[in-house]
């Protein structure tokens, strides 16, 4: 029998909420967990619109993920936006929220690699979250971020490679 | 799945986990619940039940317009396939008491035209008119597909009239099997056995007398 709505509900709810929450992480300016509610849902009304003129063998996992990544980097380029304005309009002097965002900061707080991985293109920070995090292999990562699955693969390899050498640098 | 990591990267891919974590369980319960309201708010509704028929198991659903699906000779799954995936599938029996009570009436005889909203929204002008039409065949009388395509000044459309009956969501109660073809076979009918439904239906309303 067809997937209904109501089962990509059930079966991709935890998962795609734990993904742009995750893809949220470099946001420190605003509530990440209502940030996170509101974009949800904003992938489940993109996928409600478009539910039934899905093909019979579409991978539903992986066209949820696609519909998320795409909300999720839309939100961060506004929210990024937002505050390249405020920090204009403070004449970038002024103290601007993501002032704090530093790797000194992230030390101190524990947390240097949640900091480098944040410093990662766009692309391979979703496909190392995707691969490690959410456990999506490269056909899935390869659908959902619109990518072959070599260029997939890459740009894991180079998250990992530079995440280490970060790491080991600052040993 | 597992994931095979390369046994160099396997500490960062650690420290990766450790650094991104999880989401709180009570942020996850509350997105879900407000996702779920939102689908009951948004998604039709579809109420269907079922019951036991000389033609075999007949289903019937509910819209909130009105009697949308009737089916029979099929399996459960077979009946749920054909409605929206974005609606939800409630099976209430008690949504369909009045539709179940009037097809009881008519197979044991007792009645011959039934009294329910039908929801045809599925349905293009065109073939709602045809089953519009079909619904003025008094029961025992059969017409042929180019009389009811007469009836609606189409009289070149015998064809799509047939196209139109196969797509008649709530058969028996708009009665496409009252309509056969000019040289009077049955010709078609997508409901249950096809003809052998189509032949006992006729049998049952005396037309063949």
């Amino acid at each position: 029998m067809a997937l209904r709505f109501e089962e990509l509900i059930e079966r991709h709810h935890d998962e795609i909420f734990a993904y742009v929450w995750r893809l949220l992480a470099s946001d420190r300016s605003s509530d990440r967990k209502t940030e996170a509610e509101d974009l949800v849902q904003e992938v489940y009304l993109r996928a409600y619109r478009s539910f039934s003129r899905l093909r019979a063998n579409t991978n539903h996992r992986a066209w949820l993920y696609k519909i998320a990544t795409n909300c999720a980097y839309s939100r961060l380029r506004q929210i990024q936006g937002g505050r390249g304005k405020a920090a204009a309009l403070a004449n970038l002097a002024a103290v601007s929220g993501n002032a704090g965002d530093t790797l000194a900061s992230h030390r101190q707080t524990g947390q240097p690699l949640r900091y480098l991985v944040n410093q990662l293109p766009a692309k391979q920070k979703a496909c190392v979250t995707l691969r490690y995090l959410q456990d999506l292999d490269y056909p899935e990562i390869a659908q959902a971020l619109g990518c072959s699955q070599e260029s997939a693969r890459a740009n894991v390899y180079q998250a990992i490679r530079r995440l280490r050498l970060a790491l080991e640098e600052k040993r | 799945m597992k994931t095979r990591i390369p046994k160099t990267d396997h500490a960062v891919v650690k420290q990766l986990r450790a650094a991104l974590g999880d989401p709180a369980p009570l942020a996850l319960g509350r997105s879900r619940v407000r996702l779920t309201k939102w689908l009951t708010d948004e998604a039709p509704l579809i109420q269907w039940g079922e019951m036991s028929s000389p033609l075999g198991k007949l289903y019937a659903a509910m819209s909130g317009r009105g009697l949308c699906a009737v089916d029979f000779g099929r399996g459960e799954a077979e009946f749920l396939e054909r409605f929206d995936p974005r609606a939800r599938l409630e099976k209430n029996p008690k949504s369909v008491e009045r539709v179940i009570a009037q097809l009881s009436e008519y197979f044991a005889g007792k009645r011959s035209r039934f009294d329910l909203p039908v929801d045809l929204s599925t349905l293009t002008p065109f073939q709602k008119t045809v089953l519009e039409v079909t619904c003025r065949i008094a029961p025992g009388e059969v017409w042929t597909y180019h009389r009811v395509a007469e009836v609606m000044r189409r009289p070149h459309s015998s064809r799509p009239v047939g196209q139109a009956l196969a797509r008649n969501p709530v058969p028996i109660v708009i009665p496409c099997h009252r309509v056969i073809a000019s040289d009077g076979a049955l010709r078609g009918y997508s409901g249950g056995s096809g003809l052998k439904a189509k032949r006992w239906l006729l049998e049952l309303e005396g037309a063949f007398a």
